[in-house]
């Protein structure tokens, strides 16, 4: 008997050394006290959106020594690949991951529903408390208009503040063929220029449009991609099924009568991203949302040049308020100290440029006052600056205008407001129906909207079948809830 | 206590296995109550996540049924997999029958390499290879087709050809796995078997119809028995990344699996996922055992229980 226990031991040693092994992931309790201040700084884990980049930890290193210094935090960032963000943050958030602070917006990672689940902190005490830099600096409108049921939950970042809807061309066809871009607006003046190309390109694909876009069409969703949406001219706010408004109809059928025509890609409806023909040059114009002196930026990261004219007005709808946002963690254990990171983050130049540029001599040097000059090893740290908090602050390239930031302002003053903007519709009452509705949206969506299929066939189809999955039951809560939020206004 | 010692080093052959399954299967099964709540989150971590949420009932399951595309993802799901066991059983094991009579073992071999590959390339690759034949400016079926002097089709819009490309396309990538473990059991039939059998004049196909296939008759019912388990899952992969999950071909390509993702990926409704995968799992529980009764009423030895 005593052999056999002792034989035993090895095994309970190792059992016992996985157990231990485990809870040791688990808990990683840190004691309080006198933390938070230069010398004992507490760390702060950070999510971001973006390609994760080589050199993110020997940049937040320098980015720790500064903070420590200043407030007392050091910062861990996470980097989490485009594609993956939404899935993975979700996973985290409701598993209860440790996390401080992340990245939160109207196409990533769902603003709204999450603060509606409880993944973020609500900030309506900490921000004026820790936060009075970011309030001075934000157009107000962003705070109001991220509002979820009367709360704020997360920081927009300052940047442009409405969308503008723009037709781009490849510069290089437009030249070749001397095309002018005058009179261009609506989706049917562009039938003279693609059918040019047509006939002269046949590699090239005149309009490229992959399964993400739809026609442009005056109407603000409630939900962004689900046929719900209301009137831009629409006072009354009346919530329609924007696939049977005439605006939307029209839209359709020109669309495929270009896809007849040969000017859309005959695999549209299946495309996942222009990545690739935006790489080899081979499109001559699509739509895109646009920015001020976004030509530059565009032409810069295809490497040739791209020239622009507006599509729509620009409007400030609520998924542009959201378009970019940090919130803090429902479960950060320092609240404040998040709060003051993100405070100084939208203020400090210092600390907004280290994290958007790297560090000076390394990855970038100064060529002005304020304009910088990437170095080779920025693409070892090439940020989305637009995800990262204000972007006023922010060095200029040497292909800025001086005034760039400028031109933000005025275009942001220039914005006219979206119908909906700072209505946030709660889906709880029918979560069902709009599984149902996603659903049918998947089916019909792409094809109808890339002009694949013959809007008077598919359009009744896609009416009927929404129509059985309770789209009107979604319309008619939407509705409710839109009366009762213009009523309180 | 005395069969532990006895028994002591095949038991430890098999913690490592319960151990895993102690962890991600038995653990996580608690998680099964999510289903009938709504999931909120909670400051306090997971678990209290979980204790704190709401309950709902049966509210998470209704989207399921809700609208007529119920019926669809239910026939597609159940058909498409049916036909997956029935053709996958019969190509395995004619495919394992002949590689093992094949009496150059070094093609052999070789055969079995190729046929075994394609089951270790994900599912996005094998979407791509199927869309370099199915393109339809590009593909090659339509440049022989128009070679032909065929119309080009356009094959991501039609769902006529679906089940037939769907079904040839998950043989091609599996069979060759599956052919290996009847292989393996082939090659375990003792040799006097088919010696015996020689001496009394059998010929090869009288070999192999009262040899060989008894012999794995057990094996077959195993595999069967496991597979009519998931057939109420569907492989997500295939019925997503092949067909470049392409809206026109969802009469013939929407599954259980893929109804769900697409309508819980924009609401992330945990509550929701979660009841799906359990009434997955409580169906194929009940084929289970179910078929292993019937299984069992034929032939007690080859029943899995």
């Amino acid at each position: 008997m005593n052999t056999t226990k002792k034989r035993w031991l090895p095994l309970l040693a190792a059992i016992m050394l996985v157990s231990l092994v485990l809870s040791a992931c688990g808990s990683k309790e840190s004691g309080s006290g006198a933390e938070g201040t230069a010398e004992k700084p507490v760390e702060l884990i950070w999510y971001t959106i973006g390609t994760p980049q080589k050199d993110v930890n020997a940049v937040m290193e320098e980015v720790s020594k500064y903070t420590a210094e200043k407030i007392g935090v050091t910062v861990k960032m996470t980097m989490v690949d485009w594609g993956d963000y939404a899935q993975k943050l979700q996973v985290a958030t409701a598993s209860g991951e440790p996390i401080d602070m992340m990245f939160t917006s109207s196409w990533a990672f769902d603003y709204v529903q999450n603060a509606r689940k409880g993944a973020f902190m609500e900030i309506d005490e900490l921000l004026p408390k820790y936060g009075q830099g970011i309030v001075d600096a934000l157009d107000p409108a962003f705070l109001e208009g991220s509002k979820v049921d009367g709360h704020n939950y997360g920081i927009p970042a300052n940047k442009e503040l409405p969308a503008q809807e723009v037709w781009r061309f490849n510069k290089q066809l437009l030249d070749k063929y001397k095309l002018g871009t005058e009179g261009i607006y609506s989706l049917d003046s562009l039938e003279p220029l693609l059918k040019t190309i047509k006939e002269n390109e046949p590699d090239v694909y005149p309009l490229a449009v992959d399964k993400n876009q739809a026609p442009y069409v005056p109407y603000d969703y409630v939900i962004e991609k689900l046929p719900m949406a209301v009137s831009l001219k629409d006072s009354g706010l009346k919530v329609v099924n924007v696939l049977e408004t005439p605006e939307m109809k029209a839209a359709l059928n020109t669309m495929h009568k270009y896809y007849k025509a040969g000017y859309i890609p005959t695999e549209a409806a299946s495309l996942d991203s222009l990545t690739d023909v935006q790489a080899t040059g081979k499109w001559f114009m699509d739509r895109a949302t646009s920015q001020p002196f976004a030509d530059n930026l565009w032409s810069a990261s295809y490497g040739y040049p791209v020239v622009s004219t507006p599509a729509s007005e620009a409007l400030i709808y609520n998924w542009s308020v959201m378009g970019s946002m940090q919130a803090i963690s429902a479960n950060s254990k320092y609240p404040e100290k998040a709060m003051e990171f993100l405070n100084l983050l939208n203020t400090d130049p210092v600390l907004r440029n280290m994290v958007d540029s790297g560090i000076e001599g390394t990855h970038y040097e100064m060529v002005g006052d304020n304009v910088m000059k990437n170095l080779d090893n920025s693409k070892n740290y090439d940020m989305p600056t637009f995800s990262l908090g204000n972007l006023f602050i922010t060095h200029l390239n040497e292909t800025d205008p001086a005034d760039k930031w400028e031109g933000f302002k005025t275009f942001n003053d220039a914005g006219v407001e979206a119908p909906l903007l700072g209505f946030n519709f709660d889906t709880s009452k029918v979560t069902t129906e709009i599984a149902a509705v996603q659903n049918v949206k998947e089916e019909f969506w792409a094809a109808l909207m890339t002009g694949t299929v013959d809007p008077e066939e598919y359009l009744t189809r896609a009416n009927d079948k929404f129509k059985a999955a309770g789209l009107d039951k979604i319309i008619e809560e939407a509705q409710r809830q839109i009366d009762e939020w213009k009523a309180s206004k | 206590m005395k069969d532990i010692g006895r028994n002591k080093m095949m038991l430890l052959m098999v913690l490592p296995a319960t151990l895993w399954f102690i962890f991600f299967s038995y653990l996580p099964m608690a998680g099964m109550v999510i289903a009938f709540k709504e999931y909120r989150y909670s400051r306090d971590g997971f678990l209290a996540s979980i204790l704190e949420s709401k309950w709902v009932g049966l509210q998470n399951f209704k989207f399921l049924f809700s609208t007529n595309d119920a019926y669809i993802i239910t026939r597609n799901t159940v058909l498409y997999n049916a036909v997956f066991i029935v053709l996958g059983l019969a190509l395995a094991v004619l495919m394992a029958i002949v590689l093992s009579e094949i009496v150059n073992k070094r093609l052999a071999k070789l055969y079995q390499t190729g046929m075994f590959l394609p089951y270790f390339l994900s599912w996005v690759i094998v979407g791509y290879f199927a869309f370099s034949f199915l393109s339809v400016d590009r593909g090659m079926v339509n440049q022989i087709f128009a070679w032909l002097g065929f119309d080009p089709v356009s094959w991501y819009t039609n769902p006529a050809y679906w089940p037939v490309i769907i079904v040839v396309v998950f043989l091609w990538k599996s069979v060759g796995y599956n052919s290996v473990v009847y292989l393996a059991a082939i090659m375990g039939i003792d040799k006097s078997l088919y010696e015996a059998a020689m001496i009394d004049g059998a010929n090869k196909w009288q070999q192999i119809r009262n040899i060989t296939i008894p012999m794995l008759t057990p094996l077959m019912t195993i595999l069967t028995l496991l597979a009519i388990g998931k057939i109420f899952y569907a492989d997500f992969g295939l019925f997503y990344q092949v067909p470049r999950d392409s809206g026109s071909l969802y009469p013939v390509t929407n599954v259980i699996d893929t109804y769900v993702y697409r309508g819980l990926k924009t609401t992330g409704e945990i509550g929701m996922s979660t009841a799906a995968g359990l009434y997955q799992s409580f169906i194929g529980f009940i084929l289970v055992i179910t078929s292993n009764a019937v299984v069992r009423r034929f032939n007690k030895d080859n029943a899995l229980f």
